[in-house]
């Protein structure tokens, strides 16, 4: 009997059980998935680590090393197994540089190294440890990632040339939350290049038993030996390797509970309905005397189908995208070792799904307690109160039409109803607009701001490894300085200093040298660099330092110690978000790259200018100030911008949905009252006016409200995004056009449309079937 | 007088195939203005339907109905929409009032779809009539409070605002007390006195007795006739018993 009724009742709507089971397809799919990909990259960071023999302790450290010593803690520690000093030649990524890119940008601390001798190998990426030849260098994952080199290319690091023979993975360093990446070269190349670089040490431990890792940490730090560095233990290597995948399969997780939100109220909302509809058959089984769990099942019967159907197809699904999303774990950690547990767990995660589903749907037949008998079969809908609003009466309405006024009044009595409604919209609306504003917020020609950069034209950059560098920069500032359309001329020279820490450490600190009242830049607090001994800092470092305006830092210029006075902060979202700027001169150390920013009397000059001197001056990059931000921003502009648009698609499907199902539910509680009104000459056109004014005034409410906590909350959000980036405030720039009204218009649109669908059915109400004597 | 309603030969079915059957099976019926008639019949006799059929509320499958000169089968939904508003009233068994409206607002609502501007006139006249049927304290109540029989009074002022050319009642006091039901009949009586047609189907004899033409339905046709003199007020038991005398005849 039941799959008589399961099958006539799914054929009556195809439509919602179709909607509703690819809802639940889709919650399956990315449980699933996230199950999978859960076992996989634990197994996959198992092996990595185990094949690479990662070290259970390691200690960096920079400066004065005395290896005797440390050999001598180790054998003197019975827990130590093994112990090696392995060295990282920090060189700086402007000196990385493959065919035409470099790895100026990089936020990374880049560095040479020879393969370990007895653990914590280099791995390629079939896993085996590599042997390295000479002349060839092998290039961390993450470089294959983004496409920086390939296999074959030719690279230049530091002058000397290599062949890129493959990549690498690094068990400790692979993360790009590890600050360091390791480029594989061998024995003789290194020692060749140890005067070129920085030498750092990674002193490396491996314990007999991993337990007492504790107690042998805190005997090195008590043993007095090395440890100007970070300490990193076996355990946070496994989180570090974990966390960006981890991160992704978080947002899954996150996505598909969204999506098992969304399930819910398909899945709410067509059940209410379909109770409405059949509330005198249910009245009537209940005064036979059928028990509550009777009437229950059948019900439950027809979503248990549903749901078993959406849970297969979801499964199924799964397999068909994990490839894609193990893509990432098996290129940074390899295969994993005990795959087949993915598929057992991904099925106990849809079981899951499918169990919170059926509670749910049991969880709303709990109403049919509520049903009375005697009422259900004299009225055939339920006896709902009303509520409120008790003043907004017809008599004294001299605003609205009366369809606009019922409509209202409607939303205003049953409050609690409509409330699910403005909340989908409220999100909508939100969700439609925060991506909407932070992407015109970043392309808008306002954003240079958080750039660190003042405003100027066009800008001439220089590598600091050229010949003659000083002398071609020179060559080009008077060039410039001669050129009538030219305004404003500036010469800015990036360079590398050791700033010394508070803890006795030093940290490498990018610092632009020149003359930064040229081109001012907007300081969030006090000023520019204008004397000798000051120095502005960006965000991030003033953050991180610990150092405001007034405060003094050491920096170590022409091997002498100097002191300077922090004059400024600004936001600076640009390498890495780490800037500081200052004035004054230093002809000692290698610049890292040296800009010439230039302004023009005349803006309209500029793309025959930046021809102009493109093509006369081939050594260096000239660009214009748009083109600029482009390629430094462009890939996250064009990110943000496809993000945005799904966000719009996303936004829209829920509302339509939502407002569809919603509709076809009232229609079916308001059966009674529709035909009332039909009955007393209330016409088709004088519903469907009621409805739409119901959700226009919801939708309304719900615009405003969206678009309110879109300017502020979301503002505060995207701001925190920013800010992480080096920003130090952050507003919208709002495209007024798109935010409030395309964005608006195309809600309104849509819930029309989706009105006008789910009402369609309030025409068809008879009076008499409704009306009974 | 003048013929209201000429309904000719109806036939109106339910069911599917085998189980087609017709609920009405070519009913003529003619209501004069003014008149004051009652349907009686045993359930499923076609009573309620030959109400929704004759007010246009309902479709007929076969012949016709005119109504004060327009044939209601060939009327667009909107005409007939048009015409239960501004001619006809109705009231049911049980009081179809909405519940989001008060008793004010639920009296003026089919007056204000069209007439907005005057509403203050509307509300005055609603007012009178909520005065003359005795719920005049009643405006600003929500309907869950008041009784059966208040909102049944609420419901006849609401078929009264557009002074309709008749008004059909279906079972108008089945659920009331009797003291309620006398009430409700009295306050007809004097509507049908103003000059308001009236069609009420019921079981009640008491009912039907006020009536002037009692038409008693079997098996979706009109069986037999009663005709009364126009109530006066005074014999009523006499013609309660003249009523159940003839359904007693014909086996009702």
């Amino acid at each position: 009997m039941y799959s008589r009724i399961i099958r006539n009742d799914i054929l009556k709507s195809k439509a919602i059980t179709l909607t509703t089971m690819l809802f639940v397809a889709a919650a399956a799919m990315l449980v699933s998935l996230a199950a999978i990909l859960v076992v996989n990259l634990s197994g996959s960071i198992n092996t990595l680590m185990t094949r690479a023999e990662t070290p259970h302790l390691l200690q960096m450290h920079s400066g004065g090393i005395d290896t005797e010593r440390l050999a001598a803690f180790a054998k003197q520690n019975s827990n130590v197994d093994e112990f090696q000093v392995v060295e990282f030649l920090n060189i700086d990524g402007a000196h990385f540089i493959f065919g035409e890119k470099s790895l100026a940008n990089s936020v990374q601390d880049n560095g040479l190294s020879v393969q370990s001798e007895k653990f914590d190998y280099l791995l390629d990426l079939d896993g085996n440890v590599i042997q390295v030849s000479d002349g060839e260098v092998y290039v961390p994952v993450s470089y294959m990632k983004d496409n920086t080199t390939k296999v074959g290319d030719k690279a230049v690091i530091s002058g000397k040339e290599f062949t890129v023979a493959g990549f690498l993975r690094d068990s400790t360093m692979n993360s790009s939350l590890s600050a360091s990446k390791r480029f594989l070269v061998s024995s003789n190349d290194y020692a060749q290049m140890k005067t070129l670089g920085n030498p750092e040490y990674l002193i490396e431990f491996r314990l007999k038993d991993m337990s007492g890792l504790g107690a042998f940490e805190t005997a090195y730090a008590n043993a007095g030996l090395e440890m100007n560095g970070p300490t990193v233990t076996y355990a946070l290597f496994r989180l570090m390797n974990a966390i960006s995948d981890g991160m992704m399969i978080g947002i899954i997780f996150l996505v598909s509970l969204l999506v098992v939100a969304i399930a819910f109220m398909c899945i709410r909302f067509t059940l209410l309905a379909k109770i409405e509809d059949d509330y005198r058959e249910i009245g009537v089984m209940k005064a036979i005397g059928l028990r509550i769990s009777d009437i229950k099942k059948i019900y439950l019967a027809k979503y248990a189908a549903i749901t078993a159907a959406g849970s297969i197809l979801g499964f199924a699904l799964s397999f068909v995208f994990k490839g894609m999303l193990l893509e990432n774990i098996r290129l940074y950690m390899g295969e994993s070792e005990n795959s087949s547990w993915a598929y057992v767990l991904g099925i106990i995660g849809i079981l899951l799904v499918f169990l919170a589903i059926i509670a749910y749907v049991n969880g709303v037949l709990r109403r049919f307690r509520k049903i009375s008998a005697a009422e259900a079969i004299r009225f055939g809908t339920s006896q709902e109160k009303s509520a409120g609003a008790k003043r907004f009466t017809l008599s004294g309405n001299r605003l609205f039409n009366t369809n606009i006024f019922l409509g209202i009044k409607d939303v205003l009595a049953r409050k609690r109803l409509y409330a699910t409604m403005l909340a989908v919209l409220v999100i909508s609306a939100f969700i439609m607009i925060v991506p909407q504003n932070l992407h015109s917020s970043i392309s808008s020609p306002s954003f240079i701001h958080y750039m660190g950069i003042g405003n100027y034209d066009l800008r001439i950059q220089l590598p600091g490894n050229i010949d003659h560098v000083s002398d071609k920069v020179a060559e080009i500032a008077e060039t410039l300085k001669s050129d009538q359309a030219i305004s404003k001329v500036a010469v800015l020279t990036t360079k590398t200093y050791k700033a010394k820490m508070e803890d006795g450490s030093e940290e490498n600190m990018k610092i632009e040298l020149g003359d930064h009242s040229i081109f001012p830049i907007a300081y969030t607090m006090g000023k520019g660099p204008a004397a000798d001994d000051e120095i502005a800092l960006s965000t991030i470092y003033s953050d991180e330092l610990g150092l405001k305006v007034g405060d003094d830092i050491t920096l170590v210029v022409e091997g002498k110690e100097k002191d300077l006075k922090v004059s400024g902060v600004y936001s600076d979202i640009t390498n890495g978000g780490k800037t500081a700027k200052a004035v004054f001169t230093d002809n000692s150390a290698g610049a890292m790259w040296s800009i010439v920013p230039a302004a023009l009397s005349d803006k309209s000059l500029i793309d025959a200018k930046v021809a102009e001197y493109a093509d006369k001056f081939d050594y260096a990059k000239t660009s214009d100030i748009d083109e600029f931000v482009k390629q430094t921003l462009g890939s996250t502009i064009s990110s943000v911008e496809t993000a945005s648009y799904a966000a719009i698609a996303i936004a829209l499907v829920i509302t339509v949905l939502v407002t569809l199902l919603f509709m076809k539910m009232l229609v079916a509680k308001d059966r009674y009252s529709i035909a009332v009104m039909k009955a007393f000459g209330f016409t088709n056109s004088d519903m469907k006016a009621q409805y739409i004014s119901r959700t226009v005034f919801v939708l309304i409410i719900g615009i405003v409200l969206g678009t309110l906590l879109a300017n502020t909350l979301g503002e505060m959000l995207a701001g925190k995004v920013i800010s992480s980036f080096g920003a130090s405030t952050f507003d919208f720039t709002v495209n007024p056009f798109m935010a409030y009204l395309f964005s608006p218009l195309m809600m309104i649109i849509s819930v029309l449309i989706a009105t006008m669908i789910g009402t369609s059915r309030a025409g068809h109400v008879k009076i008499s079937d409704h009306i009974k004597e | 007088m003048k013929k209201m309603i000429i309904a000719d030969r109806i036939v109106k079915s339910f069911g599917e195939g085998d189980e087609r059957r017709n609920v009405l099976d070519g009913v003529s019926v003619e209501i004069s203005e003014g008149e004051f008639v009652a349907v009686m019949g045993p359930s499923g006799s076609g009573k309620s339907t030959l109400m929704f059929a004759l007010s246009g509320t309902d479709s007929v499958d076969g012949g016709t109905v005119v109504f004060d000169g327009k044939d209601l089968s060939s009327a667009s939904e909107n005409e007939l929409s048009d015409i239960r508003r501004n001619k006809m009233g109705f009231v049911f068994q049980q009081p179809t009032l909405l519940k989001n409206l008060n008793i004010l607002d639920n009296i003026i609502l089919p007056s204000m779809r069209d007439n907005r501007k005057n509403a203050a006139s509307i509300s005055e006249k609603a007012r009178m009539l909520m005065k003359r049927v005795g719920i005049a304290e009643l405006e600003n109540r929500e309907i869950t409070q008041v009784s059966g029989g208040q909102l049944q009074r609420a419901g006849i002022c609401r078929a009264l605002m557009n002074s309709p050319k008749i008004i059909f009642g279906d079972e108008p006091t089945g659920a009331l007390n009797s003291k309620s039901a006398q009430e409700i009949m009295d306050l007809f009586s004097e509507i049908n006195a103003d000059g308001t047609a009236i069609m009420l189907v019921t079981h009640d004899a008491k009912v039907a007795a006020r009536t002037e033409r009692i038409m008693f339905m079997r098996d979706g046709t009109i069986s037999s006739e009663l005709a009364l003199p126009k109530f006066d007020g005074t014999d009523l038991d006499d013609r309660v018993e003249e009523v159940t005398e003839k359904m007693r005849e014909i086996g009702i």
